[in-house]
Parts: structure tokens; C-alpha cells; sequence
């Protein structure tokens, strides 16, 4: 019985542990995923995020080169993706959207992209209001531990984002 | 060279009702190479040889058009979501950049 207690009040521990720093990654995250502010928010670097690496100049001239000035709300989009990928080289990413797929007013893109890999650009999908849902899965490659966006285009050229951290033990990218 | 490169398996609900919004997997068997890695005896570079640009078409309409580069997984598992309206066709092509297509397609046959 104590035994028992015992790892109970142990999974408990791990667990709120595991819930707070995954909520301090995608808080972080959240923060620097907008490339033109000044970058206040995401100046604080902890230590999980050091370890992730921050937000590269490489992926801000990307973004800017894709997008330009516009800003990128963080709404409206979901995206599943494993919080530890054992394997870098098959990473699921699913990224789905609740905005309308009506003919004028439609998800006319959608964008992946991970930081840290040697290309951020990972994939576009260009959608039409045929597809009823914006809604896309695809399996990716990751060299490290990176941030992972997806960024949604409408066909009104709004855009909207999620990030997601992903952990990788083992690199997919070769070399 | 690797065996059963372009084959592809495209996954489709068993019953489709009209209006229905469904989901379709697809698989094909392709390698991926992104130019970057290294044959470990031989210490040259593997050339880059990876698919980069996937269409649907439903019907006659291009209703999906994607991108790829060379950080999608070896096989490349993708999925997108259709609404059906018709009985038509589905059409996915995949192109890589040595020029191979690969093409299946499947009909769809609403209730």
C-alpha cells in the first residue's frame, strides 16, 4: 500500500511538473513567434528555451521574405504535433483550422515551417473552398529540437499561427 | 535503387454520404533524399531526390496544390480533408524533381 502511495503521489509530481514547463515552452513560444515586435516578451530566456533555441535571425528573414509585414495573429488555428519526437526523420504534424471554407472566404494557404532545420520552409498547401475544412496532416523531417509554426493564409490575406515545440532525441536530416 | 518507388496506397472512408466532409490519406513510397546526407563508406554526397509538388484534382478542378521540400519524411504520409458534392474522380499526382509523376485515382461515389 505505501509503495503504492508512493509512485501515485510520484506521477502526480511529474505530471504538474511536466504541464508547467510545457505551458512556460508554449508561452515562450507564443512570444516569439510574432518576428516584428521588439522582441521584449521573448527576451527571457529559460532554461528549457535556451535549450531549445531561440528564435533565429534566419527564420525572422524567412518569415518577412513569405509574408512581409504583416502581422500573424495567433488565433484560429490548432496543430497536433508529438511534444517528444523519438525520431526526427517521421515527425506527424497535423495542422487544422476552424476559419470558413466558403467560396470568397476561404483558407486559401497553409505554411509549416520548423526553425532549426537547415531550410525552414517545410511545406505549403495551396486550398480551395472544394476541401470543406481547412485541415492537413503531413510527416516531416527535424534535425533538432525547434519550434515548429504552421501559418494560415486566407484568401482576404489574413493571416493566423500556432507554434509548437517538438523535442527531438534523434535528428532526421542526414549528415 | 530502392523498390516500389511511386507505389501508392489512398485511404477513403468505406460509406461517403453527399455534403460529407471526409478525410483522405494518402501514402506513397518514395524516398526523400534531401541532398545533405552522406554514403558512410564512399563519403559522397547522396543526390537530392524528393517529391516537391503534389496536386488533387476532384473532377476536373484543382482543388489542392502543395509544396514540398526536402524536409518532408521519407514515404511521404499526407491527408487532407474533401466535402463532397459529387460522383467524380479524385486525382492526386505527385511530381519529384527527376521528373517522375506518380498518379492514382479513385472514385468517389456518394450515397
Amino acid at each position: 500500500m505505501k509503495k503504492n502511495d508512493f509512485s501515485h503521489s510520484r506521477r502526480e509530481f511529474l505530471k504538474k511538473t511536466g504541464f508547467a514547463s510545457a505551458a512556460l515552452l508554449s508561452f515562450s513560444a507564443l512570444s516569439s513567434v510574432i518576428p516584428l515586435g521588439n522582441g521584449k516578451a521573448g527576451n527571457w530566456i529559460g532554461p528549457r528555451e535556451a535549450e531549445a533555441a531561440p528564435v533565429k535571425e534566419d527564420i525572422k528573414d524567412k518569415l518577412k521574405a513569405t509574408f512581409g509585414n504583416r502581422k500573424i495573429e495567433m488565433s484560429h488555428v490548432t496543430m497536433k504535433a508529438p511534444i517528444i519526437a523519438e525520431n526526427g526523420a517521421v515527425v506527424p504534424v497535423n495542422i487544422s483550422s476552424d476559419l470558413p471554407m466558403e467560396a470568397g472566404n476561404y483558407v486559401k494557404k497553409i505554411y509549416i515551417f520548423v526553425d532549426n532545420n537547415s531550410n525552414p520552409f517545410i511545406a505549403s498547401v495551396d486550398l480551395s473552398p472544394a476541401n470543406g475544412r481547412a485541415a492537413f496532416s503531413l510527416r516531416i523531417k527535424m534535425r533538432k529540437t525547434s519550434p515548429v509554426r504552421a501559418i494560415v493564409e486566407t484568401s482576404k490575406g489574413k493571416l493566423y499561427g500556432t507554434t509548437k515545440i517538438v523535442k527531438v532525441t534523434i535528428g532526421g536530416c542526414g549528415g | 535503387m530502392p523498390q516500389g518507388i511511386g507505389k501508392i496506397k489512398i485511404r477513403l472512408p468505406r460509406t461517403v454520404r453527399k455534403g460529407q466532409i471526409i478525410t483522405v490519406k494518402t501514402l506513397i513510397i518514395h524516398p526523400m533524399e534531401t541532398g545533405l546526407r552522406k554514403n558512410k563508406k564512399t563519403k559522397k554526397k547522396i543526390p537530392a531526390y524528393y517529391i516537391n509538388d503534389v496536386s488533387v484534382y476532384y473532377g476536373d478542378q484543382l482543388i489542392t496544390h502543395e509544396n514540398w521540400s526536402i524536409a518532408v519524411s521519407a514515404n511521404p504520409f499526407m491527408s487532407f480533408d474533401l466535402k463532397v458534392d459529387k460522383a467524380a474522380p479524385l486525382k492526386i499526382v505527385w511530381k519529384d524533381i527527376k521528373g517522375g509523376i506518380y498518379q492514382k485515382t479513385v472514385q468517389i461515389e456518394p450515397r
